[in-house]
């Protein structure tokens, strides 16, 4: 039990729930001065969490090389694709 | 080569051109409704019911020639559903419940297919002396009997994805990935439900989720299956051959 | 590769759906600011977080199960799937509070853009998770027989990647629909 509880999955976990608190911050006004930046910084720390959860949660860390540069280049591009709409806004 | 199985290869011959008339279907589709009518994408539900009648009045000629070919090529709907369902016939043993509820649902299914085209026929018969806001509802009426008749299409995918797993042949005779594919676009069309709130928008019934992302999706889910159901359909017959 | 191929192929669709749907929201965000800073400033951030780490721990749940399941251990594997279906519920509950509460005070799909969003995204993130339930509750019973061999594991790992793309979608759709965009 106390091999299951001591694992990478949840250190992964606490890293996970503290970038929420982080982006929960960032989303109140905590941090950074400009609401763009703030939300940048929002959509940025959110697809660092997808990465952990697909690496991670989803074992793509050990998956063929072929398939983990599919998923890390779907995380880059729709990353800079949901800042970059979101900036046009502004 | 012995007279059973000479039998079981016109069989399948016959039903790999029924796999075929599903391309059929796909192509018909895109001439009659694309060219001929000018209805992908559809018109706005937001438009004046004026402005819908105008488009009729306008489009007459096209919509009929348009209705008479989509007529023909929705009815390969039931041929082509009958081939997927000639493989889940031998994917099953026991009691073939899964070919059954698809024969049924793949019967049923056919009449909304066929409604589209009659009810736009119908609009262009007189457009001219019908009341516009009458030209709204039923064209209205044809969105939403191809949009929101979503449930059965999906069920059929789940009997499908079902099937397939539970398939006693070695190997299966559809790859698995054939199973997911199908479990897929199930979860895909359901936000077609989703057309009756809005008139705008992507969830509209002309928009790019509502529209778009499942017309591709689900035509697309006919032309791969056509492909899969022919590469099956030789599997089926190189087998019966080794084993008579 | 974890899983079989047949779900991944199911995942990377599903992905390219809600990429779609990421990229709509903040077009149509863009178009019309002040309604989406509006709509965003009437949600409960509250709910959201509450889920989020709901999501976050049904995930963990899963994947302890997993590793669980690698070990032998047939109780531990249960009892971690089983955690994680009581996290979906209480996620299913959170929303059931959330939808009545915006609809008691007479926001609904029809309001604006900014909810007809909020409502078919979340509806259809809610669609995934009662199917994921169900995938949650056919592995605890694959699992309580044991005899966790190669095939075995490599199905409870095809149930378990649905559940944290179900987790993955929710972890993005927080960050659109309920933080970004503070004024």
């Amino acid at each position: 039990m106390k091999a299951l509880l001591l694992t990478r999955t949840t250190l992964i976990w606490f890293l996970l729930v503290g970038a929420t608190l982080v982006s929960w911050e960032l989303g109140h006004g905590v941090g950074l001065d400009s609401a763009a930046a703030a939300g940048a910084a929002i959509l940025l720390v959110t697809f660092v969490k997808v990465r952990f959860v697909v690496l991670d949660f989803m074992e793509l860390r050990g998956a063929p090389n072929w398939m983990r540069a599919i998923a890390e280049g779907w995380i880059v591009l729709c990353c800079a694709l949901l800042i970059g709409l979101f900036l046009v806004a502004r | 080569m012995d007279k059973l199985s000479q039998y079981l290869a016109r069989d399948v011959a016959i039903a790999k051109a029924l796999a075929y008339s599903g391309v059929a279907l796909v192509v018909s589709l895109v001439i009659a409704q694309g060219f001929l009518m000018g209805f992908i994408p559809p018109p706005s539900p937001n438009l004046s019911a004026e402005e819908l009648a105008q488009i009729f009045i306008d489009r007459k000629i096209g919509i009929r020639i348009g209705t008479m070919i989509e007529c023909i090529g929705f009815t390969f709907w039931g041929t082509w559903a009958i081939s997927i369902v000639v493989c889940m016939r031998r994917m099953e043993r026991g009691i073939p419940v899964l070919s059954y509820a698809s024969i049924a649902n793949a019967g049923g299914a056919w009449v909304f297919f066929l409604l589209m085209p009659i009810t736009w026929a119908m609009i262009a018969f007189r457009p001219e002396s019908m009341d516009p806001k009458f030209i709204q509802i039923m064209n209205d009426y044809v969105w939403f009997i191809f949009i929101l008749s979503w449930p059965p299409f999906a069920l059929f995918m789940i009997f499908i994805a079902t099937a397939i797993f539970r398939d006693h042949n070695v190997p299966t005779i559809y790859p698995r990935w054939v199973a997911f594919f199908n479990l897929w676009c199930a979860v895909l069309i359901t936000p077609a439900a989703l057309i009756e709130f809005v008139k705008t928008g992507p969830f509209a019934y002309d928009g790019l989720i509502s529209f778009w992302f499942i017309y591709i999706v689900f035509f697309g889910w006919i032309v791969v299956m056509s492909m899969v159901t022919v590469k099956a359909l030789n599997r089926v017959a190189a087998r019966a051959a080794v084993t008579s | 590769m974890p899983g079989e191929e047949g779900v991944w192929l199911f995942i990377g669709g599903d992905l390219i759906l809600f990429t779609l749907l990421f990229a709509v929201f903040l077009h149509m965000r863009a178009e019309q600011l002040t309604v989406f800073t509006e709509g965003r400033a009437q949600l409960n951030q509250t709910w959201g977080l509450i889920n989020t780490l709901l999501m976050l721990t049904s995930s963990w749940c899963v994947a302890t199960a997993i590793q669980a399941a690698r070990r032998h251990q047939v109780q531990v594997t249960m009892r971690c799937f089983g955690g994680a279906l009581a996290c979906g519920l209480g996620f299913w509950t959170v929303k059931c509070f959330e939808y009545s509460e915006k609809l008691s005070a007479g926001l609904t799909i029809t309001t604006n853009d900014f909810f007809m969003l909020y409502f078919t995204y979340t509806g259809i993130h809610l669609i995934h998770v009662t199917i994921g339930m169900g995938v949650l509750t056919a592995l605890i019973f694959y699992a309580r027989s044991g005899n966790f061999d190669a095939a075995k594991l490599r199905n409870l790992e095809s149930g378990a990647s649905f559940w944290h793309l179900v987790d993955l979608l929710w972890i993005v759709l927080f960050a659109l629909l309920y933080l970004v965009g503070a004024p």
